[in-house]
């Protein structure tokens, strides 16, 4: 089982996703944004973590239908 | 004619006859709403504005109409509230923010339209969570709306102050918006009726959008029957809304007197039992309201879905891209004009990758699959609203996410009708609640069940003590 990541790597993976993404995080917010972000990478986890094969397609799949 | 001090008490049907009788007039209705927000609303902050000349324009046009024999429907002459991202031509429409402080919209949005084609009375805008997500704010343009059964209290959110309005007797019915369960969350800590529809069924068009595919409308009201009517005059198909259902409008208050004979209920017990910080006081009423309804002859068994937690995880993560993606270039150039709690949530779309969108999506349709398998063999599900009574403000640290004890984001991710309605009370006085879900656009059945165990339980009669004397702090228009 991997270790999960301390502090200091996590505040570090935010602030490179949050460059990434064009964001600047004000000092004075950082911390609580800190714990929102490790509660979305608890979800990101607990998605994946039901194995799906190839052909489990996504919710937003539609069907064309002809014009009458 | 009635007294006005009493006049809050009459149900949108019960006020509805006597102006068609000509007992009572729509302008003395709207005076009494008006007159109970100028006296009471100043502890509670429901309303960001009241637009009381519009209120008595709206009245006077009721009073003439129905005088003459024009009768709009279960609406006509009734006042209402809209949470305050809903678009209002000609009338200030903040979503509670700084960013939207000056916005006037030239066009009303489908659903203020339809009200306004119905003859209701606005009485105005209604306190929000900012742009329906970040709340309880108190670093926002308006303070937050406050419970009307204990004011330390929060009247839950995103639609704070429909609920806190509707609860305090300012209007029957108040529009409210639910992304994760910002219609049932303020429904069931303010001991009101909350009913977000079949996603598809009301339109969304000229509504702020949180997120695109998990955005509901709907009402906030004091009764089953009082969102049934709302309903009745709200649905329609809207061609220009992308999501919007081509389906026949139901008859919605057909079948609230048929009782529940027969009627097939599941109860995931697991959801809610065994949750983290879930009150004894409402897994016991959700319990009695289990029995009630095996009583009137229904038959209610235990089920199991898929964990809560997928549920959350697959809605959250869908909430947060679409969200992101409408605030992208505010969060990037303006985060300061956000409230910090605001600001920290939405965010974190910003942090999720393509392929995350996508897992939740997949995991989305399995979830989708798994309800509609178990409503296949019943008429509804019966769950939590909330995980307990509504929390204090002093339990949030502003400006840090707030985990909500409540259990509403399941059916915005399948897009099931689901309707919050009050159970009781707890030793501390504070309402109590769960949830009814149905098949896609069966809320005829959620409305059946719901008023069968609200007729059962005899709670609509009961008001808050509100103190008096403080005006309100709400605008005028």
């Amino acid at each position: 089982m991997p270790t999960p990541p301390s502090d200091d790597d996590l505040k570090q993976e935010l602030d490179a996703a949050a460059k990434k993404a064009g964001l600047t995080i004000p000092p004075e917010r950082h911390d609580a944004i800190l714990v929102s972000y490790k509660d979305l990478r608890r979800m990101t986890a607990l998605i994946r973590q039901q194995p799906r094969n190839a052909a489990v397609e996504p919710s937003n799949i539609y069907s064309l239908v002809p014009r009458r | 004619m009635a007294a006005s001090s009493s006049l809050h008490t009459l149900s949108i049907a019960e006020a509805g006859a006597k102006l068609r009788a000509g007992t009572l007039t729509s302008t003395a209705l709207t005076r009494a709403s008006l007159d109970r927000i100028a006296a009471l609303d100043g502890g509670l902050d429901s309303f960001v504005l009241v637009t009381a000349e519009r209120a008595l324009a709206d009245a006077a046009a009721a009073d003439a109409e129905l005088k003459a024999g024009i009768d709009k429907g279960p609406m006509h002459g009734i006042p209402y509230g809209l949470k305050d991202i809903y678009d209002t031509a000609g009338i200030r429409t903040t979503c509670h923010s700084k960013l939207r402080i000056d916005n006037v919209p030239q066009a009303d949005s489908v659903v203020a339209a339809r009200l306004k084609d119905g003859g209701g009375v606005l009485l105005g805008k209604l306190a929000t969570h900012e742009f329906a997500i970040g709340g309880p704010s108190f670093d926002l343009p308006f303070p937050p709306a406050r419970n009307p059964w204990n004011r330390d209290h929060i009247p839950g959110g995103s639609s704070s102050g429909s609920g806190a309005a509707v609860a305090a007797g300012f209007c029957r019915m108040a529009m409210g918006s639910d992304t994760g369960g910002s219609i049932r969350g303020p429904a069931a800590y303010c001991g009101v009726v909350g009913l977000k529809p079949t996603y598809g069924l009301v339109s969304r068009r000229g509504v702020f959008p949180l997120s695109y595919t998990l955005d509901h409308c709907g009402p906030l009201a004091r009764t089953v029957e009082d969102c049934a009517l709302t309903m009745q005059v709200i649905t329609a198909h809207d061609p220009q809304d992308p999501a919007s259902a081509d389906v026949p409008t139901p008859e919605f208050t057909r079948g609230l007197d048929w009782g529940v004979h027969g009627v097939k209920i599941a109860v995931p017990r697991h959801f809610y039992a065994k949750a983290e910080g879930a009150s004894p006081e409402i897994i016991a009423a959700i319990d009695t309201a289990a029995q009630t309804w095996a009583k009137l002859g229904a038959t209610v068994e235990e089920i199991t879905l898929p964990d809560y937690d997928l549920f959350n995880a697959c809605g959250r993560i869908i909430l947060n891209a679409e969200a992101y993606a409408i605030h992208e270039q505010d969060l990037q150039t303006r985060p300061l004009d956000y409230a910090r709690m605001t600001h920290a949530r939405l965010v974190m779309g910003g942090f999720l990758s393509a392929a995350d969108l996508v897992q939740a999506l997949r995991l989305r349709r399995e979830l989708v699959d798994a309800l509609n398998g178990v409503l296949r063999r019943y008429d509804a599900v019966i769950t939590a609203s909330s995980l307990s009574q509504a929390p204090r403000f002093s339990d949030y640290r502003d400006g840090y996410p707030v985990a909500w004890p409540v259990q509403t984001m399941p059916f915005n991710v399948t897009g099931h009708p689901a309707m919050s309605v009050p159970t009781g009370f707890s030793s501390e006085g504070l309402p109590l609640s769960l949830q009814i879900v149905g098949r896609p656009f069966d809320e005829p059945m959620v409305l059946r069940i719901g008023a069968a165990l609200e007729r059962a339980l005899g709670l609509a009669e009961r008001w808050p003590e509100l103190e008096p004397g403080v005006a309100s702090r709400a605008a005028a228009s």
